[in-house]
């Protein structure tokens, strides 16, 4: 723990990038700019909706859901501190756990029959995004290949799939203990390789 | 729940891959140490990318409605934060909290009183009500437009309850917000609350007896002994 840490040891907004387009959009909008959070909105839509469409899977619910992400980014905009990460990467944890709020809350009514991680179809309407996205995709791909196959399932159930760790460890059948320590080690190692901002 | 159990939870944390209780108990623990702070928000980055390579374009009709709802929706104030507390640590006691915040708790009935043991922090407090077998954890609904959020963690074997509260806006002036325990015999145990300067109100109560619901009023001043405000928020057990 002590050499990984010293070896990707580096300040945290290294990778920050220095124009920060989507932060000041961000801060615009947080001081009641609504053009400006209509940027926000283009610039930042298809990773708030391609997330919590992977974690919800049904679509009409993914627009649910990632409407109120907006909304509540909106809400916010004013508290955004640049210090503690960028507007992308709080606009995806913020998606992420509405998303997981969703799924955890129609699973205390009723278990989800498909848990399929792998199933949701994905569709890019423009180049652009297409582009942008494979980008990390390749990126990722590269990053979870690295990984260990229990490291890499239990990330995937976890982030994707919305399960607690607890849950990841019945699914896999492996004590709790070792999922949590299996997904610190697969999240230190995608650190490690992905870096920071994207 | 030991420290190095809450160190380690910091991945599955940044993964939502927790349950409530895990999380109350880690957002108690994380405000205050450094290494977690970090280290979520390294993970947090790192699936940024996770999530930006799902990138899907969103139906058209989405923006519509989003801007249609922005454009009545109010925003919330930035964060200001006093100097003294600018350091988001949480005061070492709940007698430093106190003093911090200027604020006074009052004591309604005899047996509800403050222990004053200064060595404890907050999350260790959370801690030890979490890890009792009978400890409860609850969240508040909001009943009015105030913003915020809130749960209530206590044991009664313990007798102690913690608040875990966030984005709470300043009291309107003049006025304080107080939570009250409310017991089956409609008895009420009243705790005023001191918010730090970001809306976070974290605060360790003593819990005199089993509660049938816990409420949060605004009251007309601090220290008001029976609940006479606006109900904001409010649970039944």
């Amino acid at each position: 723990m002590g050499v990984l840490r010293a070896i990707r040891s580096r300040p945290v907004d290294a990778d920050v990038d220095p124009s920060d387009l989507i932060g000041d959009l961000l801060r615009r909008a947080g001081r009641g700019d609504q053009a400006a959070f209509g940027e926000l909105y283009d610039a930042l839509s298809p990773l708030v909706y391609g997330v919590v469409l992977k974690v919800v899977r049904d679509p009409s619910h993914a627009e649910e859901v990632a409407q109120e992400v907006f909304v509540e980014l909106w809400r916010l905009a004013a508290r955004f501190d640049g210090t503690k990460g960028s507007a992308r990467t709080w606009a995806a944890t913020l998606a992420h756990r509405r998303a997981i709020d969703r799924v955890r809350s129609e699973q205390a009514t009723r278990n989800r029959q498909d848990r399929d991680a792998n199933q949701a179809v994905r569709q890019h309407d423009t180049v652009a995004d297409e582009v942008e996205a494979s980008m990390d995709q390749v990126r990722v791909r590269r990053a979870m290949s690295r990984l260990s196959d229990i490291q890499r399932e239990a990330v995937e159930l976890a982030y994707f799939g919305g399960h607690t760790y607890r849950e990841v460890a019945v699914l896999l059948d492996v004590a709790e203990g070792t999922v949590k320590s299996r997904i610190r080690d697969g999240m230190i190692r995608l650190r490690d390789e992905l870096g920071g901002e994207s | 729940m030991t420290d190095i159990d809450v160190h380690h939870l910091a991945a599955a944390y940044a993964l939502d891959a927790i349950d409530d209780r895990e999380r109350a108990a880690f957002e108690a623990h994380y405000g205050s140490c450094d290494v977690c702070r970090s280290d979520v928000l390294e993970f947090r980055q790192t699936l940024a990318h996770l999530a930006h390579a799902q990138a899907t374009s969103a139906p058209t009709a989405l923006k519509q409605r989003v801007m249609a709802e922005i454009a009545t929706t109010r925003q919330l104030s930035p964060m200001v934060v006093p100097i003294s507390l600018a350091s988001r640590r949480r005061p070492r006691s709940m007698v430093a909290f106190a003093a911090a915040a200027a604020a006074v708790l009052i004591v309604v009935t005899g047996v509800v009183a403050l222990r004053g043991d200064e060595r404890t922090t907050y999350a260790d407090d959370l801690a030890r009500v979490m890890a009792q077998p009978d400890s409860q954890l609850v969240s508040l609904d909001n009943n009015s437009s105030t913003d915020g959020s809130f749960k209530v963690a206590w044991s009664n074997t313990l007798g102690e309850a913690v608040l875990i509260g966030e984005n709470l806006p300043p009291a309107p002036d003049g006025k304080a917000y107080e939570l009250w325990l409310i017991t089956p015999d409609d008895s009420m145990a009243m705790y005023v609350l001191d918010p730090a300067g970001d809306g976070d109100v974290h605060q360790r109560l003593d819990a005199p007896a089993q509660p049938t619901a816990w409420a949060i009023t605004v009251e007309p001043e601090a220290g008001t002994p029976v609940a006479t405000g606006e109900i904001i928020y409010i649970a039944t057990v």
